[in-house]
């Protein structure tokens, strides 16, 4: 395979402005499969921006995809308002209890300070880091929550789900402190001179309905966008699971680009909202990126590429979500492989 | 039967449909008062209710929140006829043992799952959610399970679901039990690759998936014996 004739930022400057480029972006979510690359446990992740920088940039170097994002959890910004997180030696962390046993106790929940609190001032630093090392040849992105998903860790998924029906103002409140911590973390994220990645699992139509998005997570997410708009910033926003009833939404909530799962369809998606937002996605990562043969995630990456390469606004091959930890580095080589194979215009098969 | 009776297991079956746990609580009490059999007012009340929920549920017009307030009303009313059920008259109901694998602690999808057994007719033991490979083969040993249910939504935690079947293998009593596994990352490969009986892709085929497994139709068999 021939190597990349392009740097990342020149590539997506050059796709976003028309002109010719060597081959598509390419984004396979490396979370903490980077602490493989570099030896370390996941754990060790814990505290150590230097150590989380170092993982991901080495991941980058290796794999020379289009941009790197800063994260090992999504309960960074939770944990720093006392959501309890359980570090495993070797895994992915994960949310042990939240941080109120009750709604009642919602007047003590402050919001962060992403130079203070939790390991949000370690995440910073981890972004300083790589930009110094290679922000000059890629986007460093730093992953934000979203103040609806950070709220669900803040009371438990089951008592938000529940409060959405018998008390809403409740639900309100609590997004707007999350939402003080996102656009602190945001305002903090790009200070360091990265861009924030907006992540936000549970307002996937997997979780809530689509009316129940545009109450209680949709206010939120538009203003977060907004701020981030202010400050220069295109936005990338995920949504987990199932999402074709809120691409609208996500689109109106001033998204620049949508990250899609496996469970979306990226056809539709062109369909619907192609004209307006850029497109990321949706190679699977557990099925084809995590279990499947090198030929497997050639097949599925050329598979997205057909159905994405022409969307108006745009398209980024991906994972449809962060990859999981283990994933072979040859099925993330052989994803770049297909898309350099391919060509821009890409060849048909 | 009689038309009184039709009409509490309809009341109580909207109450759940419903969401309107008041309501089921209420309904639950006319039950007891007029002597109705607790069992049919669970089976075809609230139960029935519960079904319906869950049609609505694949057919995203309601989602989890909507299926988490329907539980409400229904747990709710059968705290109330539970202590009127008449235990001669009822069949053992197949045990199943669920519960999320270590590691993870997303458990709206195994909650679902779990009241959706319930409602099918299962005796669910729930051991709750970081639940080390060990725990969910010493429990369904001790309460004799023919079913283990794993879940888990993180592809970090997804090799604790081999490990409870490696385990059933080495101590050679994989063949006494059924095991199915579901959640967000996996699929019928992996199920297939692990050597699960069957992967089921949300909580309405958990439950077709469990009841094919354990080979009868468990809403018929108990009905009858009611």
């Amino acid at each position: 395979m021939s190597p990349d004739q392009m740097t990342p930022l020149a590539r997506l400057s050059a796709y976003a402005a028309g002109q010719p480029i060597d081959r598509l972006p390419c984004v396979p979510i490396v979370g903490n499969t980077a602490a493989r690359v570099i030896g370390a446990k996941v754990g060790a992740f814990r505290g150590n921006g230097r150590l989380i920088a170092k993982a991901q940039v080495a991941a980058y170097r290796l794999f020379n995809y289009d941009t790197i994002r800063i994260f090992t959890d999504l309960y960074t910004q939770a944990e720093a308002m006392g959501a309890t997180v359980h570090y495993p030696e070797d895994e992915t962390a994960y949310l042990a209890a939240p941080a109120l046993k009750d709604i009642s106790a919602l007047h003590r929940l402050r919001p962060a300070d992403p130079l203070k609190d939790g390991h949000l001032p370690h995440h910073l630093d981890a972004m300083r880091r790589a930009v110094d090392a290679v922000g000059s040849e890629v986007a460093v992105t730093g992953a934000v929550t979203c103040p609806f998903t950070n709220a669900s860790f803040l009371v438990g998924a089951e008592n938000l789900a529940r409060l959405m029906m018998k008390d809403k103002g409740a639900v309100h409140k609590l997004c707007e402190i999350t939402l003080e911590t996102s656009l602190a973390y945001a305002e903090a994220i790009i200070d360091a001179g990265c861009t924030p990645s907006l992540t936000d699992a549970m307002s996937s139509m997997s979780v809530i309905s689509p009316r129940q998005f545009r109450e209680f997570s949709y206010p939120y997410l538009k203003l977060l966008i907004g701020y981030l708009h202010s400050r220069g910033k295109s936005v990338t926003l995920h949504i987990c699971g199932k999402t074709s009833g809120i691409w609208e939404d996500m689109v109106a909530a001033g998204a620049d680009c949508l990250s899609l799962d496996n469970d979306a369809s990226l056809g539709e998606a062109k369909h619907a909202v192609g004209d307006r937002v850029r497109l990321m996605g949706n190679v699977h990562p557990s099925a084809i990126m995590l279990q499947g043969t090198p030929a497997e995630v050639r097949q599925a990456t050329l598979k997205c590429l057909g159905q994405g390469h022409d969307n108006p606004k745009g398209f980024i091959v991906a994972s449809g979500c962060s990859l999981p930890t283990e994933t072979p580095f040859a099925n993330i080589h052989a994803m770049l492989d297909a898309v350099r194979e391919a060509g821009w215009p890409p060849r048909r098969e | 039967m009689s038309n009184v009776n039709q009409r509490l297991f309809q009341d109580l079956s909207d109450a759940v449909v419903d969401m309107d746990e008041d309501k089921a609580v209420a309904k639950a009490h006319e039950v007891v008062d007029l002597g109705v059999d607790a069992y049919l007012a669970i089976e075809q009340g609230l139960s029935a209710g519960m079904e319906r929920a869950g049609v609505l549920f694949d057919e995203e017009e309601y989602f989890i929140p909507e299926l988490l307030m329907c539980s409400d009303a229904m747990y709710a009313g059968m705290d109330v006829l539970k202590p009127h059920l008449r235990l001669d008259g009822v069949a053992e109901k197949h045990k199943v043992v669920i519960g999320v694998v270590e590691g993870d602690t997303h458990d709206i999808g195994k909650n679902l799952v779990k009241i959706m057994l319930e409602t099918s007719g299962f005796e669910v033991t729930d051991l709750g959610r970081d639940i080390p490979p060990a725990r969910f083969v010493e429990k369904a040993k001790e309460i004799g399970a023919g079913l283990i249910a794993l879940s888990t939504l993180m592809t970090t935690t997804m090799d604790g679901m081999a490990a409870v079947i490696r385990q059933l293998t080495e101590e050679g009593i994989r063949e006494r039990f059924k095991v199915i596994v579901g959640g967000g990352p996996l699929s019928q490969g992996f199920a297939d690759r692990i050597g699960a009986d069957g992967y089921a892709v949300n909580a309405a085929d958990a439950i077709r998936l469990a009841r094919s497994l354990v080979g009868v139709d468990v809403r018929v068999e108990t009905g009858a014996a009611a």
